[in-house]
């Protein structure tokens, strides 16, 4: 059971050792963020779906949750 | 102006119907002099409205949903959310009972003995009144499932979000959850801070909710025989909720978010209508018991999201991964693709989802009759078992203009089709061989979405 | 003592490539697109915006009245658009039809020059062209500060 989780562990290992690579070298300047403003690339877009669908697999499924939605978004001010 | 004046008048009697509540908040905030003034231009206030209908084959649960959420922006970061949901289910529910090869017998949770005879009253006026006893039959082969579940669960949501500087924010909230027999209270307070040039933001959370859980009926003495209806008074769980968060402009295009989430459930952590067949080794149901889980429960999950965007179209996939002290390990994935219009008025959005769980080490569709060791943990709800799901939908959202802007106002509409499929892999004992002891679920889920400006 | 004094020239050359780094690039490259020095003698008030940012759109009607009303004590306004597609921008000002001066940079060339870290970003220039005054950002709490700032820079003669 626990080996079938392996391969899933492993690719998160891989994506976070990516993704905090070097994230100082990463980013954008202030007025590069346009497609970031967007409401698809704002994490906290579209509650009512989200709480609609997570009423369902809180309902349905043995797992729920477990994500935050903080960051992204226009970065302005 | 005449056509613009229907739709007017059925969002104020939308607001006023459902967020009086808020409406009262906004009124003292604009009195309290400190809070600045919505711009003159834009307006500050969106009410989303969302009308949802649930419905699983064979005659399952049955839910609409109606949900008003009032969004009140003041300026400066600082905004109130006051959100309503109803929800009316109906339908019937697995009781987690097996098929078995003959009829059986339930009793409903109000129910007090197996007896079919209809019981018979005189009022105090003299008259008789005959009422048919609580119970519900269930023919041969199929799944014991209660015929009569009904609620009503209203929810409120609020939260407010509160600037510290340039760089930090916070946000407080407060939930209320309401069915008959359950309710459910929350408050949660979050931190989010903005580093490097606004690219990175990392953030923690904590929730805490206490549930008060009040059977119909009574809660069922765990483990007891079912027929002998032993039932005691009411019961509380609660659930400690941690999350912390790190998310990140990789580039112009590219958005990826880390979570972790940890959870400690305890208290009474039952569902107080599951009952679990005794069978024989011949596959002959001899009896039931009403289950019983353990009193703790820890959880934790690793949370995956990357984002990219091109100026028409942009592309989600978050993958989770969840373990508990239970035993249960779930993986989740999900594709979202939005498809946006030259003008940016109208999207559509197909998502697909993928999930997979590991079924509770206490997780048992029956409890051999001849067992001899003792049980301490046994519950036969299939929530808990092993099993794969899929979904897949399509979602159309428009905006256009109206009094109030540009894009004043926005419609979508959302279709989504879910299956679950079992993958346990219990052997099944002589009589139980053949029957649908694990049906797996579909439902479809359709939802109607109206965003306006206030 | 050579050593020393060599070492003291390289300390120096080093010192100078430091404040040279420090010296923001506009000064040294090629004609300033917004003709700062024609405005010697004029309070500079440079906004940079975006279509896409919710706090710009608060700060078009305050900037509107401040030209309006500080314009003829000569203050200028220069409202510095960042959107990669003119369009955007074109349909944003449409809005707004602003009274006073709109200047594009679809490349950031001139947000780099001017070392923005926020948008919307402001920046004061007094009468001698002098940058007075950054400031990321715009909240309705901070106008008045802001409105102060200009004031008191509109008052140096």
């Amino acid at each position: 059971m626990h080996t079938r989780n392996l391969p899933v562990l492993r690719l998160l290992a891989a994506a976070l050792t990516l993704a905090l690579a070097g994230c100082g070298a990463l980013g954008v300047k202030p007025w590069q963020r346009d497609l970031m403003a967007r409401e698809d690339m704002r994490l906290d877009a579209n509650a009512i779906d989200a709480s609609l669908d997570e009423h369902m697999y809180f309902s349905k499924e043995a797992s729920a949750g477990g994500r935050t939605f903080a960051g992204g978004g226009c970065g302005c001010n | 102006m005449q056509l613009k004046r229907p739709a007017r008048d059925l969002r104020r009697w939308l607001v006023a119907a459902s967020c009086g509540l808020l409406s009262a908040s906004v009124a003292r905030a604009q009195d309290g002099g400190d809070a600045s003034p919505p711009a003159d231009d834009g307006p500050a206030t969106v009410v989303d409205t969302a009308l949802a209908y649930y419905h699983e084959s064979d005659g399952r649960v049955r839910a609409i949903e109606p949900i008003v959420s009032v969004h009140r922006d003041y300026g400066d970061e600082r905004a109130a959310n006051v959100k309503l949901t109803f929800d009316s289910l109906s339908g019937a529910t697995p009781n987690g009972a097996v098929p078995s090869r003959k009829a059986q017998t339930f009793a409903t949770p109000s129910g007090k003995s197996l007896n079919a005879t209809p019981q018979t009253y005189t009022t105090a006026s003299g008259n008789v009144v005959v009422v048919s006893a609580p119970i519900y039959i269930v023919g041969p082969g199929q799944l014991p499932m209660d015929p009569n579940y009904h609620d009503q669960r209203l929810a409120v949501n609020g939260s407010y979000d509160l600037p510290w500087d340039r760089l930090t924010r916070s946000t407080f909230g407060a939930d209320l959850s309401y069915e008959h027999d359950f309710l459910s209270a929350s408050l949660n307070a979050s931190l989010a801070r903005d580093l490097n040039d606004k690219n990175t933001t990392i953030s923690a959370g904590v929730n805490g909710e206490f549930d008060l859980v009040q059977p119909i009926g009574g809660s069922p003495v765990p483990l007891s025989d079912y027929t002998l209806f032993e039932k005691v008074g009411n019961h509380s769980k609660h659930d400690l909720n941690l999350v912390l968060g790190a998310t990140q402009v990789m580039n112009r295009h590219w958005l990826t978010d880390l979570s972790l989430s940890a959870d400690r459930f305890s208290g009474y952590l039952n569902d107080p209508y599951k009952i679990v067949s005794l069978v024989d080794p011949g596959g002959n149901v001899t009896g039931y018991l009403y289950e019983n889980r353990p009193g703790t429960r820890t959880r934790g999950s690793v949370f995956l999201e990357n984002r990219v965007a091109t100026d028409r179209t942009s592309v989600s996939l978050s993958l989770r991964y969840m373990t508990d002290s239970w035993a249960i390990h779930s993986q989740t994935a999900q594709l979202k693709l939005r498809w946006w219009n030259p003008d940016h008025d109208r999207y559509l959005e197909p998502t697909a989802r993928w999930y997979r769980q590991t079924a509770a080490s206490f997780f048992s569709p029956w409890i051999s009759s001849t067992t001899t060791t003792p049980l301490s943990y046994a519950s036969a709800d299939q929530r808990l078992g092993a099993f794969h799901a899929i979904r897949g939908g399509l979602k159309y959202s428009a905006k256009w203009a109206d009094d109030t802007g540009p894009d004043g106002s926005e419609l979508s509409v959302r279709a989504e089709w879910y299956r679950q499929t079992s993958d346990n892999t219990f052997v099944l004992p002589g009589a139980l061989q053949g029957l649908n002891v694990f049906p797996g679920l579909s439902a479809v889920l359709m939802s109607f979405e109206w965003r306006f400006n206030w | 003592m050579p050593t020393s004094h060599s070492l003291r020239s390289a300390r120096r050359a080093l010192a100078l490539l430091l404040m040279l780094s420090l010296v923001p690039l506009g000064d040294a490259a090629g004609p300033d697109p917004l003709d700062l020095p024609g405005l010697r003698g004029k309070v500079v008030y440079v906004d940079f915006w975006a279509s896409w940012c919710a706090p710009c759109r608060q700060s078009f009607p305050w900037m509107d009245g401040l030209a309006r009303d500080l314009g003829p004590r000569g203050l200028v306004v220069i409202a510095v658009n960042v959107d990669h597609q003119r369009a955007d921008a074109d349909r944003f000002l449409s809005e707004f039809t602003p009274s006073f001066r709109v200047s594009f940079d679809p490349g950031g060339n001139l947000a780099q020059r001017f070392h923005v870290s926020a948008l919307p970003m402001s920046f004061l220039i007094d009468r001698e062209g002098h940058q007075v005054m950054e400031h990321a950002g715009f909240r309705a709490r901070e106008e008045p500060d802001l409105q102060q700032r200009i004031t008191a820079a509109l008052a140096q003669r």
